[in-house]
């Protein structure tokens, strides 16, 4: 991370918004700098789109202020979207324009100049590997092309903030490290992003992960601040009856009724099991005495154990 | 930013919202297809269908008399354009049954006696029976035959007489449209109506198909401004019912001999202040509605009455009073007036000034109105 010093590129400042009957967005602070590439984590509906629409100037706040380079972004008007790219979860591309159609168009929006936009389409159609694809229309390219296109047309007016809505969503693995690398070259020449994901390994991949959930943030720090300040113990209980599909659903269900186990997941054959460092004593001797098909192991906590507890404490 | 690089950065992105959507217009075949091909066949199909003109109906025979003054007095019924026998039956009774089961729409019984009324000096009867369910084939039917009656009475009474009567005549001079074709009154009419909905659905489905499929808001987190998006989503739609109007005409000169009496330029200017209403009340349809299912229903809830209350089908003046000043608010009435009064009867700009002040006053309303809904939207 390049600009910790530096003045935030993106800010919220107790953003609200309600949706229908529930509050989407419940008083969000946060602040992305410049060369920062940070991480909104939290499960499906915990807010994180609601959030990142407010941030771009899409949806109007009930309260609360989001501001790109200190300029609010309701009446920031169009110098402000020249600094903003903004790439949504969903298809927002023209699938009837084919690749370069798709890219001189958005070019043309950002009123950029032909030699200009034939210099940054180059760039980009290298860096993403798009060239390939140019003639080929939007609707008929598979996810990771599409979510690299969708990219490109965000990047062309070389904003100097980048907001991506669950980016990888539909993208093979190959194709997401490849948009990994790409968000890290990008975040390297000092451009401030921000991701919502549903996934914890790519959250652990930013330089700052805000947990959001109930449309509000329940942690922000680095993904290594956060697991070191993980207070609790994380055991992996392995079934040796884990074939018997029945067998980890009773597993499951005896574990939760426990007041110590703070969280619960199943990981491979078994469960990995959050246990309150006060009654881990107390856990252990009710595991030595339960089910002789169990048999439990140590293992160091990560990131996604840090959400689950927190998660579960929230709810 | 200076005055000049606003300029620049306004044309490029208009140009660039241009190009997409003749460019999208284009690649899609059922969209051509709507807008260019589809008004067409419409105009053929209706232009020919839409047919006021009252000629060879079929009428039924009931001779009861069965003379030869009968048999001579209806085959002068039958020997004009107006009626074609469609058969002959015994009595009145069966008359009357054919025209209740709709097998014929009129009927003509002469009654046993007839001969011997008129030979006598009485005035003799003859039954017409008219099927009212059609009025306006009824009643020119019923006027067709009431005619052929008077000229006949003419004729009998010159005979009795052994020269002809003194007698008045009416000599109708019908201006225009001397054949009175009601095609050459319709088809203007019907290409008004053409217009009307092409424009109004394809710019207010285009508009939620963009909101619809998540392009709007790609294009909102955009510089572009409301009026520049407003600007880009109507004028490849004016410029393609500009072309639409110029096809219509030609169609409507060409196989329906619609006359071109007026300057075209006027008829092109009135189509131009009425595209503006339509495309900007398209583009208000589709900004307000949420899905394009919601703008296509939009669009016909407006587009049936414009229809009905433009004086294109049924004449203004029989609408009930307080009615009728509400159709001066309907640009379809005035794009009407403008088409026959330019096509048929030649008037000049000086003629439709108040179909045009009308027609670019509504346009301009609600192209205003339209563009400030945007501008909010996108603000």
């Amino acid at each position: 991370m390049t600009g910790a010093a530096h003045a935030p590129a993106l800010e919220a400042r107790g953003l609200r918004r309600r949706l229908g009957i529930t509050d989407a967005v419940a008083g969000l602070d946060l602040t992305v700098r410049p060369g920062e590439l940070y991480g909104l984590v939290g499960p499906d509906g915990a807010g994180k789109t609601t959030a990142l629409r407010l941030l771009v100037g899409l949806l109007v706040p009930d309260a609360g202020e989001a501001r790109v380079d200190g300029v609010s972004v309701m009446s920031g008007g169009p110098a402000l979207r020249e600094a903003l790219g903004y790439m949504p979860q969903q298809f927002s591309l023209y699938g009837d324009l084919s690749v370069a159609e798709n890219m001189r168009f958005f070019a043309d929006l950002f009123g950029l100049a032909p030699a200009i936009f034939r210099q940054r389409e180059a760039e980009l159609m290298q860096l993403t590997r798009l060239d390939r694809f140019r003639d080929r229309r939007a609707s008929a390219l598979s996810g990771g092309m599409y979510k690299k296109l969708a990219l490109s047309c965000a990047l062309l007016h070389r904003p100097r903030v980048l907001v991506l809505d669950e980016p990888t969503n539909g993208v093979d693995p190959v194709s997401r490290r490849e948009l990994w690398d790409l968000l890290y070259q990008l975040v390297d020449e000092g451009l401030a992003v921000l991701l919502a994901t549903p996934y914890m390994d790519e959250a652990a991949r930013c330089h700052r992960v805000g947990l959001m959930y109930a449309g509000k943030l329940l942690a922000e720090d680095t993904p290594a601040a956060l697991v070191k300040g993980f207070d609790d113990v994380t055991w992996l209980v392995h079934l040796s009856d884990a074939a018997d599909p029945g067998a980890r659903d009773a597993a499951e269900a005896r574990l939760r009724e426990r007041p110590e186990v703070r969280a619960l997941s199943p990981q491979g054959g078994g469960l990995r099991v959050v246990v309150d460092r006060a009654g881990d004593a107390e856990f252990r001797r009710y595991f030595a005495a339960a089910d002789a098909h169990w048999r439990l192991s140590p293992v160091a906590p990560d990131f996604e154990d840090v959400f689950l507890r927190l998660v579960t404490h929230a709810s | 930013m200076t005055l000049r690089a606003r300029l620049t950065a306004f044309r490029v992105r208009l140009l660039g919202l241009v190009a997409k959507e003749l460019r999208q217009t284009v690649r899609d075949k059922r969209m051509i297809g709507i807008l260019m091909i589809a008004p067409m066949i419409q105009l053929l199909v209706l232009g020919h269908a839409v047919n006021l003109d009252v000629d060879h109906v079929p009428i039924l025979i009931a001779d009861e008399d069965r003379t030869a003054e009968s048999r001579d007095f209806l085959n002068g019924l039958t020997a004009g354009d107006a009626f074609r026998r469609a058969g002959e039956v015994e009595n009145a009774a069966a008359a009357l049954d054919a025209i209740s089961v709709g097998r014929v729409p009129l009927a003509a019984v002469l009654p046993r006696g007839f001969a011997a009324d008129l030979a006598a000096g009485r005035t003799a009867q003859v039954q017409l029976l008219v099927d009212g369910g059609d009025s306006n084939r009824a009643i020119v039917a019923q006027n067709a035959a009431q005619g052929y009656v008077l000229r006949r009475a003419q004729e009998m009474l010159a005979q009795r007489l052994g020269r002809a009567p003194g007698r008045v005549r009416v000599e109708p001079r019908v201006l225009y449209n001397p054949s009175m074709n009601s095609r050459v009154f319709f088809v203007p009419g019907v290409a008004a109506t053409l217009l009307l909905v092409v424009t109004l659905v394809v710019t207010a489905m285009g508009f939620a198909r963009e909101k619809e499929s998540g392009t709007l808001e790609q294009i909102m987190v955009t510089p572009l401004g409301g009026t520049t998006l407003f600007l880009g989503k109507t004028l490849p739609y004016a410029l393609i019912g500009m072309v639409d109007l110029g096809l219509v005409l030609g169609v409507g000169t060409w196989v329906f001999g619609v006359p071109l009496r007026g300057p075209l330029g006027v008829v092109f200017l009135g189509g131009s202040l009425y595209l503006m209403t339509l495309l900007g009340g398209g583009l208000l349809l589709g900004a307000l509605a949420r899905t394009q299912q919601q703008s296509l229903v939009a669009a016909f809830f407006l587009i049936m009455p414009a229809i009905l209350l433009s004086g294109f089908a049924s004449p203004i003046e029989n609408m009930p009073g307080w009615l009728q000043p509400w159709t001066l608010l309907n640009p379809v009435r005035h794009m009407v007036e403008v088409m026959r009064a330019v096509l048929l009867r030649g008037a000049g700009l000086a003629d439709v000034a108040p179909q045009l002040v009308a027609l670019g006053g509504l346009g301009l309303a609600v192209f205003t109105s339209s563009a400030v809904v945007l501008r909010r939207r996108l603000a």
